[in-house]
C-alpha cells in the first residue's frame, strides 16, 4: 500500500540559512503590502476620513464669499468619494459623519451655531450622506475586488513559483523541502509532511524547520488516524478540535499518500475554511510531482529488475546445461562401476574413472568460475594489492595450465627490466589463466601462444595472442558479456564467464581489456595496468661475488 | 600388521571427504586416525602421537587457526592444512602460525600423497640436518662452501641470493610464505617489504632458470609465498 519509498530516512534535509531568510522576506513583503488595504491601520483611516473633512471645511471658509453652502456640500462630497476609495467605507462613512456638524457650525448661516435655518441646507445635507454612504459602498466594492484580483495574482505568482520550483526537483527529498518551504512562506505557518514507513510513521523534514523555536514534532499517532481515515483533523475541525495543530491528509492518484501537519498555534479557528482550496491546490501540486517521482524510480527499478532476470535466466540455463551434463555423465559412470563392477574389464573400468575425474574437474572449475563471478559482482572482493613482478604471475599462470597446455609452445616476450606492479597477484594470474586457457581451447593444437609485455608511459600492457579462430568483430565488446559465447553449442565446455571475470578483475585495477583480430588469423586479447604509484625502492646490495 | 606404518590423524568434519581420504590413506598403508573436532583432535594429537597431521581449516568447533597455534606450543607434529579456495590470507596466516603445507580443494589425492611424502620424508631426515649437498635437477648446491653450480657452471650470487635460495632449499618442496622468508633473509623489521622478494626472487629465476618466465623449480605459490620444486611431478 505504500507507494512511497521510505525516502524520509534517505535525506535529511538541511535548509540552507539563505533559503529561509529567502522565505521569511517573502512572508514580510506579502503582509505589508496587503496591509495596505486590509483594516489593520484601522484607527489611522478614520483619522484620516475627519481630518480631510476638517481640512476641507478650512479650504471652504475661505472661499466662503465665492461659494454657496451648497457647492460647499458638493466640495464635501468629493472629499467623502476621495475618502471611499482611499481608505475605505467605515472612514468615509466616519467622514460624511464629520461633516454634519461642521457644516452647520462653519458653512451653513447661522455661522457658528450647530442650527441650520435654511431647509435647503438640511436637504441637502441628507441627500449628501445618502450619496456619500452609497458612495462608500460602491467603493468598497472596488476596493474589495481589486483586492481579490491582487491577491488571486498574487496566488497565481506564488503558484506558479511552487510549481517551476518542484518542476525543476528530481529528488523526493527535494520536493519535499520546497513543499515545506513555500506553505511556511504562503501560509506562515511551521509545517511538516509526514509519510508512511514500511511499519511506522516518519516525520519530515528530520533537521531543523524554518523558524524558531526548532521543530516542532507531529503527533504521530494522530498522522496515522488521519492516514487510516481520510479526514482532516485538529483545530477548527470537528476531530480532535483541542489539538494545536491541524492534520491534513495528501491524496495521490492511488490514495492518501501522506500527511501535512500544521503548527496551529497562531492559526485562528476560521483557517480551514478560508484557506482550504488554497492549502488543496498546494498539496495536489506537491502530491503529483511526488508521485511523478517515484514512478521515475519504479520504472528505472523494473529496468534493473529485468536486466537481472534475464541474467538470471542466462545463469540458469547456463548451469543446467553445463552442469547437468557433467553431473549426468558421473552419475552414470559411478552406477555403471558399482552395479557391473565384476563383469567389467580392467580397461573399461579404468575408462569409466577417469571420464568421472574429467568431468567431475570441469564441473569444477565451472563452480569456481560461478562463485568466482558471484563474487567479483558482489563487490566482495577487497584488492590485495602488493608489489608483484610481471614474470612471476604469468610463471605462476602458466604452471596452473601445465596439464592443459601440454606440449603447445608458448612464447613470452618482456620487455627488459620491467618495473614491479601493484597488483592484487592471485586474481591477475586468474586472469592470465583465463585468456591462455581460451587461447589454448580455441586454437588448433601446436599453434603457438605468445604472451607480450610491453610498458607504454603510464601503463603495462599485457597481451596474450593466439591462432586461432579469432572472433566476429561483431562480437568485440559483447564477448567480455556474462554468459555470452560466440557459439552457443559449441563443444567446448564453458559457461562463458572467463572473460567476464577477466574484465571485472582487469576494471578493478583500473584498466581496460579488450580484443581483436591479429592479422594472419587469430585473436589477440590485451589488457593494461595503469602504474598508480612509482614502485618503492630498495637499496641494493653490493654485488658481492661468492666463490 | 602395519604398527611400524606412520600414523596420520585426519581431522576433517565432511563425512564424505573424510571417507575418501580415509581410504585413500589406508590402500597407500597408512594408518589413519580420524576425528571432526578440533578438541578431539587436539586430544588426539596428545595421546597418540601421530607422525603428521591433515587439518581442515573450516571446523565446527574452533577455527583451525587455533588448533594450529595451540598445537604448536607444545608440539613439532607437521600440519598439512586444507582450505577452501580464495582463501589465501588464510593459508598465509595458517602456515605464518606454523602448518607445513597447504591444499586448497578440490585437489589431486596424488599431490596430497606426495605431500604428505615429502613431509615424512623431511621428518626423517632431521635429526641428521646438517646435510651438505643438495642435488635438485640441474642445480647443485654445497652450503658450507657457498657454491652453486647449474649442470657444470659455477653461478655467482650476492649474499642476500645465497641466503633466500639456502632457505627455500631447507623447506625444499615445501611453501614457504613471504613474511618467512622476508624475516629470516631480511630481518623482522622487513616483514611487509614484499618488494624486495620480487626483485631478488626474480635475479635468482634469472640466474637458476632456463627459462625464467615459465620456472621449473623457484614457483611461485600467488598470494602465499614460494616453494623450491624437488622436480617434476609436485
Amino acid at each position: 500500500m505504500l507507494v512511497l519509498q521510505r525516502f524520509i530516512l534517505l535525506t535529511a534535509v538541511h535548509f540552507s540559512c539563505n533559503k529561509i531568510t529567502q522565505s521569511i522576506e517573502a512572508e514580510k513583503l506579502k503582509k505589508t503590502y496587503f496591509n495596505k488595504y486590509e483594516a489593520e491601520s484601522f484607527n489611522a483611516s478614520l483619522l484620516w476620513g475627519v481630518f480631510i473633512t476638517l481640512a476641507l471645511t478650512f479650504i471652504s471658509w475661505h472661499f466662503r464669499e465665492v461659494l454657496t453652502p451648497n457647492n460647499i456640500l458638493l466640495v464635501y462630497l468629493l472629499g467623502v468619494f476621495f475618502v471611499a476609495l482611499r481608505f475605505g467605507f467605515w472612514p468615509s462613512i466616519l467622514a460624511s459623519l464629520t461633516i454634519i456638524p461642521t457644516f452647520a457650525y462653519f458653512i451653513a448661516p447661522p455661522i457658528f451655531s450647530l442650527t441650520i435655518n435654511d431647509p435647503e441646507y438640511i436637504s441637502g445635507l441628507m441627500i449628501l450622506l445618502g450619496v456619500a454612504t452609497i458612495t462608500s459602498n460602491l467603493a468598497k466594492d472596488i476596493r474589495h475586488k481589486a483586492y481579490m484580483a491582487e491577491q488571486r495574482e498574487w496566488r497565481t505568482s506564488a503558484l506558479y513559483n511552487l510549481s517551476k520550483e518542484l518542476a525543476e526537483a528530481r529528488k523526493e527529498s527535494e520536493i519535499i523541502e520546497i513543499g515545506v518551504r513555500h506553505i511556511q512562506a504562503e501560509f506562515g505557518v511551521r509545517n511538516t509532511f509526514i509519510f508512511p514507513d514500511d511499519s511506522y510513521f516518519e516525520q519530515f523534514p528530520i533537521t531543523q524547520s524554518l523558524d524558531n523555536p526548532p521543530l516542532w514534532v507531529a503527533n504521530l499517532n494522530m498522522a496515522e488516524w488521519v492516514f487510516n481515515h481520510g479526514q482532516v483533523v485538529g483545530k477548527g475541525t470537528n476531530n480532535f478540535p483541542n489539538e494545536n495543530a491541524i492534520y491534513v491528509p495528501m491524496n495521490g492518484s492511488t490514495g492518501i499518500i501522506g500527511v501535512l501537519a500544521l503548527d496551529a498555534i497562531n492559526l485562528s479557528k476560521d483557517f480551514l475554511s478560508k484557506k482550504r482550496p488554497l492549502l488543496d491546490t498546494y498539496m495536489y501540486q506537491i502530491a503529483h510531482t511526488l508521485e511523478r517521482a517515484n514512478s521515475v524510480e519504479l520504472a528505472k527499478n523494473a529496468t534493473l529488475k529485468m536486466q537481472a532476470e534475464t541474467l538470471r535466466n542466462s545463469l540458469l540455463s547456463s548451469i543446467s546445461h553445463d552442469l547437468r551434463n557433467p553431473l549426468a555423465t558421473i552419475v552414470g559412470a559411478a552406477c555403471t562401476l558399482e552395479m557391473d563392477e565384476d563383469r567389467l574389464d580392467k580397461i573399461s573400468r579404468k575408462k569409466l574413472v577417469s571420464i568421472i575425474n574429467e568431468e567431475a574437474q570441469r564441473m569444477s572449475d565451472l563452480t569456481i568460475k560461478i562463485l568466482e563471478m558471484a563474487r567479483l559482482e558482489a563487490g566482495e572482493v577487497v584488492l590485495n594489492r602488493q608489489w608483484y613482478a610481471v614474470e612471476e604471475i604469468i610463471g605462476s599462470a602458466l604452471r596452473r595450465l601445465d596439464k592443459n597446455l601440454k606440449t603447445r609452445p608458448v612464447n613470452i616476450q618482456l620487455e627488459i627490466n620491467l618495473p614491479l606492479i601493484y597488483i592484487d597477484a592471485v586474481l591477475l594470474q586468474q586472469v592470465i589463466v583465463n585468456l591462455l586457457d581460451n587461447a589454448n581451447k580455441y586454437s588448433p593444437e601446436l599453434c603457438p601462444i605468445d604472451i607480450s609485455v610491453v610498458t607504454t608511459v603510464n601503463t603495462l600492457v599485457i597481451s596474450v595472442v593466439d591462432r586461432g579462430f579469432g572472433i566476429p568483430e561483431e562480437f568485440h565488446i559483447k564477448i567480455f558479456d556474462k554468459f555470452f559465447r560466440v557459439n552457443e553449442e559449441s563443444a567446448q565446455s564453458g559457461v562463458g564467464l572467463g572473460l567476464s571475470i577477466c574484465r571485472a578483475i582487469v576494471e578493478a585495477h583500473g584498466g581496460e581489456i579488450k580484443v581483436s583480430n591479429r592479422s594472419g588469423g587469430g585473436s589477440h586479447f590485451e589488457f593494461n595496468l595503469p602504474f598508480l604509484e612509482c614502485p618503492p625502492i630498495i637499496d641494493l646490495e653490493e654485488k658481492e661475488l661468492m666463490l | 600388521m602395519k604398527t611400524n606404518q606412520p600414523l596420520i590423524l585426519l581431522i576433517e568434519d565432511d563425512p564424505q571427504f573424510q571417507m575418501l581420504l580415509f581410504t585413500t590413506l589406508e590402500n597407500q598403508d597408512y594408518r589413519v586416525l580420524t576425528t571432526t573436532t578440533g578438541e578431539t583432535g587436539l586430544i588426539a594429537v596428545r595421546n597418540q602421537k601421530p607422525s603428521l597431521l591433515i587439518l581442515d581449516l573450516g571446523l565446527p568447533d574452533i577455527d583451525g587457526q587455533d588448533v594450529i597455534c595451540r598445537l604448536r606450543k607444545w608440539s613439532e607434529t607437521p600440519i598439512i592444512v586444507l582450505s577452501a579456495r580464495n582463501q589465501e590470507s588464510q593459508i598465509t596466516l595458517a602456515l605464518d602460525n606454523g602448518a607445513d603445507d597447504y591444499l586448497t580443494k578440490p585437489f589431486s589425492t596424488a599431490v596430497l600423497l606426495s605431500r604428505i611424502k615429502a613431509l615424512l620424508r623431511r621428518i626423517a631426515k632431521t635429526p641428521s640436518s646438517h646435510q651438505e649437498v643438495f642435488q635438485i635437477g640441474d642445480i647443485k648446491i654445497e652450503l658450507t662452501k657457498r657454491r652453486i653450480y647449474v649442470g657444470e657452471n659455477l653461478v655467482s650470487l650476492t649474499p642476500i641470493e645465497f641466503n633466500l635460495l639456502s632457505i627455500l632449499i631447507r623447506h625444499a618442496g615445501f611453501v614457504v610464505t613471504h613474511r618467512q622468508l622476508l624475516e629470516k633473509v631480511w630481518g623482522p623489521s622487513y616483514v611487509e617489504h614484499n618488494h624486495y622478494l620480487r626483485i631478488y626472487m626474480g635475479q635468482l629465476r634469472h640466474k637458476l632458470e632456463a627459462d625464467p618466465a615459465r620456472p621449473k623449480y623457484l614457483l611461485t605459490e600467488a598470494g602465499v609465498g614460494y616453494r623450491l620444486s624437488e622436480g617434476e611431478g609436485i
